[in-house]
């Protein structure tokens, strides 16, 4: 038997030279994206990839501000991915909220809801700072202060009651009950 | 003038209208609100083919939804603006529907009706839920007397963050 975390530090090498991202795009911070993945800042360079499933997926982008309803599907993207898992949120919204302080339909605080491992200020950000962020975020994969996916499943309780709290109890399986039947029909149809 | 020779085109088919030109290849028609289909199916055949827009404005100082309808026309390269009123109670806030002549209407008027509370008679997709989550349906977030701070506070329970009043500013 091979006790594998005495390879964790390579392992955590490798991890941070071949970050796959999930081409979840929220927000503004969309468009920051395509110059970043193109010729003037080529992201390909760090070994960082638009992913098509997060089932393959190591790094999650959030790109802007979350609403509710794409905070749902943010949460199931997040439980799709395989474990180490990192988040990235982009700008003030989802730190504090930023310029959607007051509105009814922006949240305000997002690692309430998701573990975040680091947080890019500014509104929006320029990819330059984008880039600083992915240097930190692999610097801290490399020293392994990255744990966000850790501390989802020690605190799931404190998350849990934060996004029920939010959209009430039982919201994944109304959601599946209301968008599966649909994605059914949607099918026979074509 | 182009735009004065299309407005009187349609004002002597519909007298109940108002039409004035706000300037070049801007047109503005004032319509009561029983009559809003015969008015658009009207610039319908005056050549007014698209329907680009509609919007709400909330007048809560006249009781009043100032509902504008944009059209364009691409053959007179001219954009109107069908301006009509309703009340603004919500029960009383309804308005017969565009949506057989104008078929793009449909996403508007659930739009309207998901943010102000306007229901369109006819229009059967209005219960559906459209954009809003189903927290926030019967709200009608976008109406001027929505109490949107004490929704933020009382939804994301940032209770110790704002003052009440924006003197003080506690972040």
């Amino acid at each position: 038997m091979v006790d594998w975390r005495l390879f964790e530090p390579l392992f955590d090498f490798a991890r941070r030279k071949s970050l796959w991202i999930v081409a979840f795009c929220t927000g503004c911070g969309g468009i920051e994206m395509p110059p970043l993945m193109t010729s003037r800042y080529d992201l390909e360079r760090f070994g960082m990839m638009p992913n098509p499933a997060p089932r393959m997926a190591d790094l999650f982008l959030i790109t802007g501000y979350v609403t509710p309803k794409t905070l749902k599907r943010i949460i199931i993207t997040y439980e799709m991915q395989p474990d180490p898992k990192y988040v990235m949120a982009h700008g003030s919204c989802p730190l504090n909220g930023g310029i959607y302080w007051d509105a009814y339909n922006a949240i305000k605080h997002l690692d309430r809801y998701l573990p975040v491992d680091v947080i890019i200020a500014g509104c929006m950000p320029r990819p330059e700072a984008v880039m600083d962020g992915i240097n930190k975020i692999m610097e801290m994969i490399e020293n392994g202060t990255a744990d966000g996916w850790k501390r989802y499943k020690e605190n799931y309780e404190y998350y849990k009651k934060n996004q029920d709290e939010l959209f009430g109890e039982g919201w994944r399986e109304r959601e599946a009950r209301r968008w599966i039947p649909w994605l059914m029909n949607r099918k026979k149809e074509e | 003038m182009r735009e004065q020779a299309i407005i009187d085109g349609i004002l002597t088919e519909a007298p109940y209208a108002e039409g004035k030109v706000r300037r070049e290849r801007r047109v503005e028609f004032k319509v009561p609100a029983d009559r809003i289909r015969d008015f658009l199916k009207l610039l319908r055949e005056k050549g007014f083919e698209l329907m680009l827009q509609i919007t709400v404005v909330d007048w809560p100082k006249d009781g009043e939804y100032e509902l504008v309808y944009q059209m364009w026309s691409i053959e007179h390269r001219t954009h109107a603006m069908v301006r009509t009123r309703i009340p603004r109670e919500l029960d009383k806030a309804r308005m017969p529907t565009v949506r057989d002549i104008y078929p793009v209407a449909e996403t508007y008027e659930r739009d309207a009706h998901d943010f102000f509370g306007v229901y369109f008679e006819g229009n059967e997709k209005m219960e559906m839920p459209w954009i809003l989550d189903d927290t926030e349906q019967g709200l009608f977030p976008y109406r001027k007397d929505f109490d949107m701070l004490a929704y933020v506070k009382k939804k994301y329970m940032i209770l110790d963050r704002f003052d009440e009043n924006k003197d003080n500013y506690v972040i």
